[in-house]
């Protein structure tokens, strides 16, 4: 009874999967997973994002990873989901997972026609391919991407195909105590980024979920991560021009005001560094921790100085977005990376995020 | 401007008065016709924005005093927090609860529900968590608050509001303080 | 009928919804009866636009008349697009005294010796104000119509209307509003959004103003929407107070629909807990934009309900005090204490 109460939480979508686990183990992640919920509602506390990381610093990634693999990351606007580890996946695999997914995308994509449309058959193909390098930890499984291509309805038969979508699972600097705490058929991809239509990011999202006996969420950035990007951005300023940090806020009155709040890059620079603790400056070279406290009395400054003009206090707000020329960050899980020396500091925030609505 | 004071009156008959605090005095309202509704026992709601209140000898004993906070905002808690020195110190013999909304809403950093939550168990208080968007949930945080504010005002025999709060009061998990990644 | 005269009704059409265009095509009153008794108003957009080609080629319209039914429509539909506020100053002794026709024979001649091949249309409204169609070519290409230039303007008012400016065209055509009103100068007078109507009642001050006074409204008890007697409210006086000062600084009732304030500041970042920024000697950049569907009355909330502490700074009730939606804030000359900041220019 108890297995079945907890297959039910956990896996509704395949119950076969389910089987194959342990009794005991099976019981022990449902009611962990209870314990996810009800930390969101308040009864035992969530886990929290840390409280010090390293300063970002440029990564060479160019090097290791293919240019147009990351050309691709950073061009786009991405939207960001959550996905409990993978039951039983491979990267050995990948080949025929792509083609099980062209099939399936293929398969739903048919529903509901009447009649069987013969240029259908061929229209979507999906690729799974690992992208070297991009990891960073040891312990980080090697991200994959996954992509759709199509071919437009009316097009002739030598025509290229189009990629109509694309996602990545990802874990970059996963946490290596949790990582190492799941059992031995799970590798853990907590961050799924993607982009394309909405009809296909679902189809993927249910082929993945029954295939690997997973779940999805959207992950949302809380005020303390925009926060924390806001803070490793401009840390960022030194070695690449940030242009502008700018921030939006929207306040509850009615109608709802927003405030956009852009502050010259050079002077929100020497901002951050006169609100750094300890030797700002020297230890030129060494990896240098940021602290939340330093990254909330920056954002504690930034507020003061628009108080004393406007005399409307921002903490009433709610700050909806962040962006400077290295990338841009919304509330709502949309991320936009412009620059690829940044990548992986940004990617290890947001892994951290997803890792935080595993169930543990 | 002065200490609100728990005993400073005598009660009036089959009556409680409430004190709804909220900087954003929005839910209060909404609760305040509520309760008022509430038969046969006389509730009075006294609606603030934050403390201390202004002088009033002609106000009565105030038996519930409800901090409303909306977590999506970090000056709603704040207020809050600023306000609590407003109080004397018996009413948190089972007088003062908290009261948040939003808890779940995504941009809420898991922080500032941590803090509120070492704050309400630090003053031995409760910490209720309500829904403001839809009639059913402000009707069902008022009927909670009634349940208190019925105790607290001495109305329900057999039991005090020290008593309840022993049973109600906001605990700190245990692990609290771990700091989970790293 | 030309190539771009179709062309210019073909936009017309399929850019105004149905109901406004069966309005506007009566308020032309340039078909025939007939003609318009064919035209099914039922029928999608592609054929509509077909038979209202046909007719105007079977009245044998030039590109004149068509821009009539431009304009018709943009005057009807003075909401839409950006419009952006100029100030005409220095009048010279005979600025109050120019009529319609001189204005508009002034500004044609003007326009045109400042610039070969313009098309320019002046239409007076009911309510007085001028509109101003303007269809820049330039020395070697013919005027283009679709995208043309608005201007409005109420003769011996200070103030100008545009709509769709290029940066280039601006001088020129400052200049020529400027010879033609008699004035001497005209300045950017900071004000720009998507409603004229909005912005020209903010600048002529037509929206309920509430003048402040020692004596608190004898109606005050009316504001008491409470209903019940067992609901008290301990801070009603301070929120009278809020609701009072709020509508002090940002008026009452309706008020003007603005989308957007922005201010572009350099002043001195002052915190006394930190003494690196304070003790810097160059400003602090930065640029804040409010913006809402109605920004005055988001701001009039704002310190109604104290997200905004009153009473209301300077900085933003110089909005409408001052008209103005564009400010540059610096601190004032070194030395001036309580006072740093004003908005200034």
């Amino acid at each position: 009874m108890e297995q079945t109460n907890a297959s039910v939480t956990r896996t509704p979508l395949d119950s076969v999967a389910v089987k194959r686990k342990s009794k005991s183990r099976s019981y022990r992640q449902s009611y962990r997973s209870c314990l996810g919920v009800a930390s969101r509602l308040g009864l035992t506390p969530a886990r929290r994002l840390t409280t010090n990381r390293k300063a970002p610093e440029s990564h060479n990634i160019t090097r290791q990873v293919n240019p147009e693999h990351l050309a691709l990351l950073v061009k786009n606007e991405w939207q960001l989901a959550y996905v409990t580890p993978l039951h039983q996946f491979r990267h050995t695999q990948l080949r025929s997972y792509a083609r099980h997914l062209s099939a399936f995308v293929v398969a739903e994509k048919q529903q509901g026609l009447a009649v069987e449309v013969s240029g259908l058959q061929n229209g979507f193909k999906a690729s799974m391919t690992v992208v070297q390098g991009m990891s960073e930890a040891d312990d980080d499984p090697e991200t994959v991407l996954i992509q759709i291509h199509s071919k437009p309805l009316f097009s002739r038969p030598d025509d290229p195909q189009k990629l109509v979508w694309s996602g990545w699972l990802t874990c970059i600097n996963g946490n290596p105590e949790y990582l190492h705490s799941l059992p031995k058929d799970f590798t853990c991809l907590p961050l799924f980024v993607y982009k394309g239509a909405e009809n296909l990011s679902s189809l993927v999202k249910s082929w993945v979920q029954r295939t690997f006996d997973c779940c999805f969420g959207p992950l949302e950035l809380s005020q303390t991560s925009l926060q924390w990007l806001a803070a490793l951005w401009t840390n960022c300023h030194a070695e690449s021009n940030i242009q502008h940090l700018r921030m939006l806020w929207t306040l509850p009155s009615a109608p709802p005001l927003q405030v956009t709040y852009a502050v010259d890059p050079h002077d929100v620079w020497e901002l951050w560094g006169s609100v750094r603790k300890g030797s700002w400056g020297d230890g030129a070279g060494e990896a240098r921790w940021i602290d939340l406290e330093e990254v909330a009395s920056f954002m504690q400054s930034l507020k003061s100085h628009f108080y004393r003009h406007f005399k409307l206090d921002l903490s009433a707000g709610i700050l909806n977005q962040v962006s400077t020329a290295l990338g841009s960050a919304r509330f709502n899980g949309r991320i936009k990376i412009s620059n690829s020396a940044y990548v992986i500091t940004t990617l290890t925030l947001l892994t951290e995020c997803a890792l935080l609505k595993m169930p543990i | 401007m002065s200490l609100l004071k728990p005993f400073s009156k005598l009660p009036g008959l089959n009556t409680a008065n409430i004190l709804l605090v909220e900087n954003q005095e929005q839910l209060q309202h909404m609760l305040a016709d509520v309760l008022v509704k509430e038969t046969p026992l006389t509730v009075t709601v006294r609606l603030a924005k934050s403390l201390p209140l202004p002088v009033d000898e002609s106000r009565p004993r105030i038996d519930l005093v409800v901090f409303i906070i909306n977590l999506t905002s970090e000056l709603s808690f704040q207020s809050a927090e600023d306000s609590l020195k407003y109080l004397d110190p018996g009413y948190f013999l089972g007088k003062v609860c908290f009261m948040v909304t939003n808890a779940r809403h995504a941009s809420v950093p898991t922080e500032r529900l941590d803090a509120l939550r070492r704050l309400a168990a630090s003053l031995h208080c409760p910490l209720l968590f309500a829904e403001d968007q839809t009639p059913e949930g402000v009707i069902g945080a008022a009927e909670r608050l009634l349940t208190i504010l019925k105790v607290s005002a001495g109305v329900v025999p057999m039991t005090t509001a020290l008593y309840l709060s022993n049973l109600t009061r906001c605990t700190l998990p245990p692990d609290i303080d771990q700091p989970s990644f790293d | 009928m030309d190539e771009s005269a179709t062309r210019l009704l073909q936009r017309i059409v399929r850019r105004t919804p149905t109901e406004k265009l069966k309005a506007t095509l009566e308020k032309w009153d340039r078909l025939t009866a007939a003609q318009r008794r064919s035209v099914d108003f039922t029928e999608p957009k592609w054929a509509l636009i077909e038979k209202l080609v046909d007719a105007c080629k079977e009245n044998e319209f030039k590109m004149k008349h068509i821009t009539e039914l431009e304009m018709i429509l943009v005057i009807e539909n003075p909401n839409q697009g950006m419009w952006y506020t100029f100030q005409l100053v220095d009048p010279e002794d005979d600025a109050q005294s120019v009529d319609l026709l001189q204005f508009q024979e002034q500004f044609k001649s003007h326009l045109r010796e400042l610039k070969r091949n313009v098309s320019v249309k002046i239409k007076k409204h009911t309510d007085q104000a001028v509109w101003i169609r303007i269809a820049w070519g330039d020395s070697f290409s013919r005027p283009n119509h679709l995208k043309p230039t608005y201007v409005v303007h109420q003769l011996q008012s200070p103030y100008i209307f545009v709509s769709s400016l290029t940066s280039k065209l601006k001088p020129l055509l400052l200049q020529a509003l400027t010879f033609s009103t008699r004035h001497l100068a005209i300045k950017d007078a900071n004000l720009s959004g998507r409603k004229l109507t909005a912005i020209r009642d903010l600048l002529m001050k037509e929206y309920q103003q509430v003048f402040p006074t020692k004596y608190p409204s004898p109606l005050a008890e009316n504001n008491q929407t409470l209903s019940n007697l067992n609901i008290e409210r301990e801070h009603a006086e301070a929120s009278a107070n809020r609701h009072r000062m709020a509508g002090e600084a940002f008026g009452d009732g309706t008020l003007p629909e603005l989308q957007f304030a922005v201010y572009k500041m350099e002043t001195k970042f002052k915190d006394p807990t930190n003494v690196a920024m304070t003790e810097r000697d160059e400003p602090f950049r930065c640029v804040v934009k409010f913006s809402s569907t109605n920004l005055l009355e988001s701001l009039r909330h704002c310190a109604a309900s104290g997200l905004a502490s009153t009473p209301v700074t300077p900085l933003l009730s110089s909005i409408p005090l001052k008209g103005r939606n564009y400010f540059v804030i610096t601190d004032n000359a070194p030395g001036a204490a309580s006072r740093a900041q004003q908005p200034q220019i």
